[in-house]
């Protein structure tokens, strides 16, 4: 475990020296901020819109880091080369994987929880209450969709050569699965076949990332989901990484990294 | 002496894009075995194979037939490699980490201990000379430094086995010398180093055996005594032996 | 034939100036987007129009606290807005079983995503109406000429939050965008008799409520008829304050052309004209 922690703390070294999460946290915060100044009928208690359009850009910004660092851990190192001086070391190919996952992932729950602080602060000086239970769930459900999107980045990662391509599939599949992962039931059964099957298919088949966004419940003051849906959420998260690991391992473990 | 690192019928296949062969065979049964305490040296022409060879015997390639084992343990178990140390011939080290950061991530890689990572890590530090440096980041260092921060880490765990790819390649006769140095110090210490070279001058000063790959196949394998008999020096016999006609003279 | 390089250049820039002398012209007759003052028109033309319909759905979203039919969900066929500008009428059992659009859960992942989702039906209250505003301001910024935007926001700023002299101004501002609108029209004179208190302000609004209405073709004014009955029936109930029943009878008989409940009307006709016969008989005031 140790060899897997140092991993990923590596990754984490290298998150915080880049700029990526200092851009995207300055670019959240100012647009927070400019949305809070706004005046809309000389009311100042009016809170809700700024939850909303914060807990937007938190989730995009988180979606962003996340999958562009898990998207350029592997190729950048067969790029780079430093992956022949790590795997000469007595490190196998498997941990290599969990390592850069686990990496990734704490590395995106540190900038989750730099984001919620300061969405808290925002919303907390206008409407004076802090919800610090429906915050944290909302914390660990948006760190637990996003354990599934890096595993899922990392296996594209080990087929597809450049990050770019990696990024790119991987946002859109998570943002399809997001906008429309709720619906898909619905729309197959207004398709013809062989449509309808295939979109059923599909339905049962992916991770349902959607059931992870617990936004509403923040900006409307809907209080704590059940903590038994929450666990098992997060026991279908756990599933999900690990089977993205797994064929990322697959992927990974014949590969000549020397072509 | 028992074999630290042998190779028995190890045979490696490429895929090629080539039409006319599909696969281009790398390695041809290499039959290769180096003992405990010697500084052996791998020679060869460029695309002989030694590269993959030490691409095998450090894992990052399966081997199509055969085996390679380190310490007696198969190349492809992880544990295989945890008393080598390896300098590959070009540096290439995490930029965004200091040379200390980099070691000291190696170092628990290898499972050492805090004291003894800190001993390991100022001991290093001063044998190539970067004590100064060692707190700024590797994409700051000048390519001189960066080989001697490759060969810092290639020592972090005290290895038994060092596996170095043209170690004094592209550096300067000062450079070449400190390698020299290392490289007998360890044998003094009773390491064993297994190195490939294309410095024939330096291998006949250095090593104990030699062995000779040309196109995938073990040509020949002794010590340099052994090897250079009949010819004038270890050149002349690495050119007759690859099989190197030289052109009629005018 | 060589050409050298300099005749090309200053071929080119003949050309250059020859066509810049020709577009000029046909620039300054390029439509009045670029000269817009109002800067979303400028960015978007008319795709504002996208996204203010998309945050007037929003005001919907939040008053509704995130319990809303996405456009896959059957019952959404008719884009139904529930906040509607009507006065004070709450929503019919039947509504809000038309409302539960979610069904029974279709399999395992339906039933188990809904603890993820908002599933109850509720409206902002108790001030926090408020949250709507915001996509209101919004949605009236983009685009000026939707005109539920102005009423809609008005009521809420009247009825819920007690704000009538802003209300009034959201009007205002609506009516100098949309200066025949009869709906902004109808909503300030609410916001004069309810909020104000002020019943001659009120009457004066309406009145030229109708006459706007009037001036609209006939076919639009059949489409339109339950703001001219909105109009006439807040016109009786006004005169009915005052205690001029027959002017309330007529403009009580009027909206009975255009209602989809005459019957309803005709029991309150029947009720002042019991007043009236209490009273000296006056004579009925003119219908404009």
């Amino acid at each position: 475990m140790s060899k897997i922690f140092a991993l990923a703390a590596v990754v984490i070294k290298e998150l915080y020296r880049r700029k990526d999460f200092y851009v995207l946290f300055v670019l959240t915060a100012l647009l927070t901020l400019a949305a809070g100044a706004v005046n809309f009928f000389h009311d100042d208690k009016i809170v809700r819109y700024v939850k909303d359009i914060c807990l937007l850009l938190i989730w995009v910004s988180a979606l962003v880091i996340s999958v562009v660092t898990a998207a350029r851990q592997i190729p950048a190192e067969r790029e780079a080369r430093t992956i022949f001086p790590l795997l000469a070391k007595p490190v196998s190919r498997w941990q290599v994987i969990v390592g850069k996952f686990l990496g990734c992932w704490l590395a995106t729950g540190v900038a989750l929880v730099v984001f919620y602080f300061f969405f808290a602060a925002v919303t907390g000086s206008k409407e004076q209450i802090w919800p610090w239970g429906a915050y944290l769930e909302a914390v660990w459900m948006q760190w637990a969709m996003l354990a599934i999107v890096i595993a899922m980045v990392l296996l594209g990662s080990i087929f597809f050569a450049a990050p770019s391509s990696t990024s790119t599939i991987t946002l859109v599949v998570v943002g399809g699965i997001l906008l429309l992962g709720t619906h898909l039931k619905v729309i197959a059964l207004q398709q013809p076949e062989p449509m309808q099957f295939i979109l059923t298919v599909v339905y049962f088949v992916m991770p349902h990332l959607e059931w992870y966004d617990l936004r509403d419940f923040v900006v409307y003051d809907m209080g704590i989901v059940p903590l038994r849906a929450v666990a098992l959420a997060t026991l279908y998260a756990a599933a999900w990484s690990g089977i993205f690991l797994l064929l990322a391992w697959f992927g990974f473990r014949r590969k000549n990294l020397t072509t | 002496m028992s074999a630290i690192l042998q190779t028995q019928k190890l045979r490696v296949e490429y895929r090629t894009r080539d039409l006319r062969q599909a696969t281009k065979v790398a390695l041809n049964g290499l039959d290769l075995e180096v003992r405990a305490g010697e500084v052996f040296g791998f020679l060869g022409p460029n695309g002989a194979g030694k590269t993959t060879t030490m691409n095998v015997l450090l894992g990052f390639v399966p081997p199509t037939s055969g085996t390679a084992s380190l310490f007696g343990i198969d190349v492809r178990q992880p544990i295989a490699r945890q008393r080598i140390g390896y300098l590959p011939e070009l540096t290439y080290y995490y930029k965004f980490l200091t040379a200390e950061e980099l070691l000291r991530f190696y170092a628990k890689i290898f499972g050492l201990a805090r004291a003894e990572t800190d001993k390991r890590i100022a001991e290093l530090l001063k044998l190539v000379e970067l004590e100064s440096a060692a707190k700024r980041p590797i994409k700051s260092y000048s390519k001189g430094m960066q080989q001697r921060v490759g060969l810092a880490q290639s020592l972090i765990n005290n290895p038994d086995l060092l596996i170095l790819d043209e170690p004094t390649s592209g550096l300067d006769p000062l450079g070449r010398m400190k390698v020299r140095e290392i490289i007998q110090r360890l044998k003094e210490q009773g390491k064993t180093v297994f190195f490939s070279s294309h410095e024939l001058g330096e291998v006949e000063t250095i090593c104990d055996r030699v062995a000779i790959v040309h196109q995938g196949e073990l040509k020949a394998v002794g010590t340099v005594a052994e090897i250079s008999a009949g010819f004038d020096n270890l050149e002349k016999a690495f050119l007759k032996i690859v099989g190197f006609q030289p052109s009629p003279a005018p | 034939m060589k050409i050298s390089p300099l005749s090309t250049l200053v071929g080119l820039l003949a050309l250059a100036f020859t066509l810049a002398t020709g577009l000029a012209l046909t620039t300054d007759n390029w439509s009045s987007r670029a000269k817009s003052d109002n800067l979303f028109g400028m960015l978007f033309g008319d795709g504002r129009k996208l996204f203010a319909n998309h945050f007037f759905t929003m005001a919907d979203v939040y008053f509704h606290s995130g319990y809303y039919p996405s456009i896959f969900d059957k019952n959404s066929g008719e884009e139904k807005e529930i906040i509607s500008a009507s006065h004070g009428k709450k929503e019919s059992e039947e509504d809000e079983k038309n409302e539960d659009f979610l069904g029974q859960p279709k399999d395992w992942i339906d039933a188990f995503g809904r603890n993820f989702r908002i599933t109850q039906h509720t409206h902002l209250e108790n001030h926090n109406e408020r949250e709507i505003l915001p996509w209101l301001r919004l949605a009236a910024d983009l685009d000026p000429q939707k005109i539920e935007t102005y009423t809609v926001g008005a009521f809420f700023l009247r009825e819920h939050l007690g704000r009538a002299d802003q209300a009034e101004a959201f009007l205002r501002e609506g009516l100098r965008n949309n200066p025949d609108s009869c709906e902004i029209l109808f909503e300030l004179g609410r916001v004069y008799h309810d909020g104000n208190h002020d019943a001659e302000r009120a009457r004066n609004v309406w009145l030229l409520g109708i006459k706007k209405f009037f001036l609209r073709p006939p076919d639009q004014q059949k489409e339109d008829k339950l703001i001219f009955e909105g109009l006439v029936v807040n016109l009786a109930h006004l005169e009915d304050e005052a205690g001029n029943y027959g002017a309330a009878i007529n403009w009580l008989q009027a909206a009975q052309k255009v209602s989809p409940a005459p019957g309803a009307l005709q029991k309150q006709i029947d009720e002042l004209q019991k007043k009236l016969a209490a009273l000296v008989p006056v004579t009925p005031g003119k219908l404009y």
